[in-house]
């Protein structure tokens, strides 16, 4: 099943930086958990997902850095800043509303 | 091995970006292309297809390079942009359409979410099925009476001739058949009846034309060979008629020029539904011969079907070639032929690449050429006569005239009420959104954009104005033929107007359903823009603060039930103005006595007498119907009163040729009229029974000056004849009237010997009861009229002895116009009742809506505000201290709506002017009955929400929410 467009929209902030919260991570890196923990449901482009990284730079939610390996082309790793992880925590607090709201709604019918 | 930083820097352009930062995007995206590209060699596919899958990777480098710009200046839509990009390319490779498949999904949830709600759609989806319902019906009248194309060929081709001049022609004659606007006066006249002559000319002078076609009403005409004899209403038409208008048979044929002229045989045409009732579509009437007045005719063909009429409301049975007319017109005068006698009608079809203003030109100048410098002129330069062709789908304007103005008036008062459906469905609406924040500000929270919800918010209503509309074409559909069935039911001849639910009428409620779903809709779509998420959040968000209609006096609840009140004070007070026309009219004093008097005419034509015997065998049945026991009078005239016939003729006062005319009305009347009718003679006498012979025996035959006695017939006139022309003296044996006509000579050399005056009457309506009385004069009928019969009880019983009577006459005659003098008062208002009671009836509907939405939001601010009262009475309000909150809450909100409707009835009412009588748009009256009537229904309304508020237990509500 594919999710509603609205919804991948909206939740993809959150999505990355929950998946960048324990450790930092690349960018092609992020867009492969996201598929792979949604089983396949979710999936994002690299020219999909690249813009939102750079908007949360942008933001300073996010850092980026370059990471150099032997044997390896150098890539860009992002971790979360101190305001990203206060504004990972609001959106967590959000999530678990509307999770609540949405299964109030849907199950006592009432608009 | 690709070079993928070689490809990303050939693909992407970015401009206006510090080179570090470019190079940073570049090898970031190379890195994961590279990774892209590596992980499906790790799958087992080959360099090509790994190649392949990675540059899959990026589809859009121009919208990427877009947004990476953007974000570089700070803006935050292109992810999204770029996001719906790529998944709409996603959606477009699976084969969806990501609108169509948004705009399916807002549909549904719009229909989920409404039928969750099943009270409140069901009275959003009534409130304005009613309006929308009632706005169809009016308008499917509008199109079917005014808008509807002439049932021709290129009806946008035809034209018709309408003459005009500052003072009205010199004609010794003239007839117009209700056909166009026609002002025949001494001031500013116009009309489109002109002179045979003048139409030759035309044909024969001027290039303009492709076809010209002349008709003129024949009147009724009595029908026999087809069963009992019957009066049927027939049309002289030119032997082009059909072919100009490019009108086909149906059966047999239509005329042609061959028809048309003095020695053809004698035929006519049917009109299709004429063919089907009276000849039951029979294929064999064509060719059968019939005798209309005792003359035979034969039937050549039926005309089309869907051709009724020509001009909107004349309806005719049947058509008859010009040229017959001087055989079937009794007193048939040979100078009806000649240039002052105006009595066709012209409809011409333009010449293809002629334009209307390049023939009017050529036409007029001709006209002008004609009545000012023909053999006679007949008017003056200075009076500028001239010539407008008019296309004939508005010059013929026809019963349009009588019915325009009442279905405009409604059209008006319809649009206020759906106006008033739509407030209180969006105050119905704005309610609603206020216990939807929570899930506003969530779908907003999960990343929904304000434009999406505002989208589905306008489904939403425009979901339920289309459920509104379909239900209300349904509702509209019977309605509107009921409605035009009852407007026209007091015409004396089928209209031909037809309410159907065509293709115009059907895109006027879509487009009404649209617009009634983005009214209502827009307040609260527009007001979820604003919705604050954090607050909205919250537990107990729902019934708080900034829900719903807003806080403080001036929020769009209080502004949606001030709207309401105010448009319904407009309709309430056009409705009282017409209800008070209604009663003054019925009050009026027609002058004589209405009540107990049955009207009704005999066709004689099967007798064929003539003058004197005609006059005498009128005289007889006078006296024969006297003797009907219950009869306590019989009289006859020319035209019975207020039927809407009138006579009017010119005259020089004092006999001098050189005296400018004065007009008056004039009916002919026979022996004891003024007795029967109760109409008080207040000087002189009535009429003698040799004066009558005398009338007759004139009418009948043609004088020389040596055997002309020049004797003035009798005449009674009404006291406004006597204010405006014999005013000083006494009138009683004055003459006037009379004299050589010098403009148009009798060619019998007939001096005409005036009148003299032998008494005087009290004044009486004639036609019409909103005329005023005019001067008027009452001669002698010499020959035939329409019978009046006054009986001590219901009139309508002695309907059988008048028919034994006649029989017993020796000559089986038809009684036809049979009414009593009631019925026909009542018929002359009928318009004027109809419009009023539907007026009343769709004010009284705009006060309930009004109603329904103060109670609305009264009830709804009383929920709201549960905890403020529960804390205010919690701290010693008492109850009466509560409802007088609440009431004077529900009563400043319709005072304030009074004020403003009150304002804007002055405009309005304007607009009813010549529909009302005896009362002026600003009756403070009126004003008082409805603003007296709105008090009350606002305190009905405020009753139910301030008990219940009054009913609040300070505990629960503290512990509400």
């Amino acid at each position: 099943m594919m999710f509603n467009r609205e919804l991948k929209k909206g939740s993809v902030e959150f999505l990355v930086l929950s998946l960048i919260e324990a450790r930092p991570r690349h960018g092609y890196e992020i867009g492969k958990m996201i598929e792979a923990r949604s089983k396949g449901r979710i999936q994002f482009r690299i020219g999909s997902l690249y813009p939102i990284l750079c908007r949360l730079e942008d933001r300073a939610l996010i850092s980026g850095r370059w990471v150099e390996k032997a044997g390896q082309r150098r890539r860009r790793y992002y971790r979360l800043t101190a305001s990203g992880r206060r504004f990972l925590a609001a959106q967590r607090s959000a999530w678990d509303e509307f999770v609540l709201t949405i299964n109030h709604i849907a199950r006592t019918g009432d608009a | 091995m690709p070079d993928w930083s070689q490809y990303v820097r050939q693909n992407l352009q970015l401009s206006n970006l510090r080179p570090e930062r470019e190079t940073e995007i570049v090898e970031d995206l190379a890195g994961q292309l590279d990774q892209a590209y590596a992980e499906a060699l790790v799958r087992g596919l080959t360099s090509e297809q790994a190649e392949a899958v990675a540059m899959q990777h990026v589809a859009d480098w121009a919208g990427l390079a877009n947004e990476l710009l953007r974000s570089q200046r700070g803006r935050e839509s292109a992810v999204t942009i770029l996001q719906h990009q790529a998944e709409d390319r996603d959606a477009a490779r699976r084969g969806r359409f990501s609108l169509l498949t948004d705009f399916r999904q807002d549909v549904l949830y719009a229909l989920r979410i409404l039928a969750k709600s099943p009270g409140f759609t069901a009275i959003a989806i009534l409130t304005l099925a009613l309006g929308i319902g009632a706005n169809t019906a009016i308008f499917s009248l509008i199109d079917a009476v005014m808008l509807r194309s002439l049932p021709v060929r290129d009806p946008q081709q035809l034209v018709i001739m309408q003459w005009a001049m500052h003072h009205g022609p010199k004609t010794h004659s003239s007839s117009s058949y209700g056909d166009c606007l026609t002002n025949f006066g001494d001031g500013e006249s116009s009309g489109c009846s002109l002179s045979k002559p003048f139409l030759e000319d035309v044909r024969a002078k001027t290039n303009v034309f492709s076809g010209l076609a002349a008709f003129a009403s024949s009147g009724p005409v009595n029908l026999s060979g087809n069963g009992p004899a019957t009066q049927a209403h027939a049309q002289y038409v030119s032997g082009d008629y059909f072919e100009t208008l490019g009108v086909r048979a149906a059966a047999g044929r239509v005329f042609q020029p061959s028809d048309d002229t003095p020695s053809s045989n004698a035929v006519v045409v049917l009109n299709y539904g004429y063919w089907k009732s009276e000849f039951g579509a029979d294929p064999s009437a064509i060719g059968k011969t019939i005798h209309l007045q005792n003359l035979p005719f034969t039937i050549v063909g039926v005309a089309e079907r869907s051709f009724i009429n020509l001009t909107p409301g004349n309806t005719y049975d049947l058509w008859i070639p010009l040229a017959q007319r001087p055989r079937l017109r009794a007193g048939w005068n040979p100078r009806q032929d000649d240039a002052g006698s105006w009595w066709m009608v012209a409809v011409a079809r333009l010449r293809p690449g002629m334009s209307r203003t390049q023939a009017q030109g050529a036409v007029s100048l001709l006209f002008r050429n004609d009545v000012l410098y023909g053999e006679k002129p007949l008017s003056k330069a200075e009076d500028d006569p001239k010539i407008t062709l008019l296309p004939a789908q508005t010059g013929l304007s026809g019963s349009r005239r009588r019915l325009s103005k009442p279905l405009y008036v409604l059209m008006l008062a319809v649009g206020i009420v759906l106006l008033i459906a739509c407030a209180n469905v969006a105050g119905l609406m704005l309610a609603r959104a206020a216990g939807r924040q929570k899930e506003i500000a969530v779908r907003l929270a999960i990343g929904a954009s304000r434009g999406r919800i505002v989208r589905q918010l306008l489904t939403e209503s425009l979901t339920i104005s289309f459920a509104g509309g379909l239900l209300g074409i349904a509702l509209a559909f019977g309605s509107a033929r009921a409605l035009l069935a009852f407007l026209t039911s007091t015409f004396t001849r089928p209209t031909g107007f037809s309410a159907e639910i065509d293709p115009r009428v059907l895109a006027f409620t879509a487009g009404a359903s649209i617009l009634t779903g983005i009214l209502f809709g827009l307040a609260p779509a527009l007001r979820s823009m604003r919705v604050d998420l954090t607050p909205a959040l919250k537990e107990n968000a729902r019934l708080s603060g900034r829900a719903g209609a807003g806080r403080g006096w001036f929020n769009s609840g209080n502004a949606l039930v001030v709207a309401q009140v105010a448009l319904t004070v407009v309709v309430l007070v056009g409705a009282g103005l017409l209800v008070h026309t209604l009663e003054n009219l019925r009050k009026i004093d027609p002058g004589f006595d209405t009540s107990n008097t049955l009207n009704f005419g005999v066709d004689a034509t099967l007798t064929q007498y003539k003058g004197e015997q005609l006059g005498d065998f009128f005289r007889q049945l006078r006296d024969r119907f006297g003797e009907i026991p219950g009869v306590l009078s019989v009289s006859y005239s020319s035209s019975p009163l207020l039927s809407g016939s009138l006579s009017t003729t010119g005259f020089h006062l004092h006999g001098k040729s050189d005296e400018k005319y004065s007009d008056a009305d004039m009916l002919e009347v026979g022996p004891d009229f003024f007795k029967t009718m109760k109409m008080p003679l207040l000087a002189g006498r009535d009429f003698l029974p040799p004066e009558y012979r005398a009338v007759a025996r004139a009418a009948g035959s043609p004088c020389s000056n040596a055997s002309k006695a020049l004797t003035p017939v009798a005449a009674i006139v009404n006291e406004s004849f006597v204010r405006a022309y014999f005013s000083a003296g006494n009138p009683i044996g004055q003459r006037f009237g009379g004299g050589e006509d010098l403009e148009y000579p009798d060619p019998n050399h007939c001096n005409d010997p005036g009148w003299q005056i032998v008494g005087i009457v009290r004044d009486a309506k004639y036609n019409d009861l909103r005329r005023e009385v005019h001067p008027t004069f009452y001669v002698p009928s010499g020959e035939d009229g329409t019978f009046e019969l006054r009986t001590a009880g219901d009139p309508r019983a002695s309907i059988s002895a008048v028919r034994d009577v006649l029989q017993r006459s020796g000559f089986d005659l038809p009684l036809v116009d049979i009414i009593t003098e009631s019925k026909q008062i009542d018929d002359l208002l009928f318009q004027e009742r109809m419009i009023a009671r539907l007026s009343s009836f769709f004010g009284l509907l705009a006060l309930l809506l009004a109603c329904i939405g103060l109670y609305g939001l009264l009830s709804y601010e009383v929920a709201r505000r549960t905890r403020e009262i529960g804390i205010r009475m919690a701290l010693g309000a008492q109850s009466g201290d509560v409802l007088r909150s609440v009431v004077a809450h529900g009563i400043a909100l319709a005072a304030t709506g009074a004020a403003i409707g009150t304002a804007a009835s002055f405009g309005v009412t304007r607009f009813l002017g010549s529909m009302l009588y005896d009362v002026k748009p600003s009756d403070p009256w009126t004003l008082v009955a409805v603003a007296a009537l709105l008090l009350l229904v606002a305190l009905a309304a405020c009753y139910v929400p301030a008990r219940r508020a009054t009913h609040v237990d300070p505990l629960v509500a503290l512990r509400y929410e």
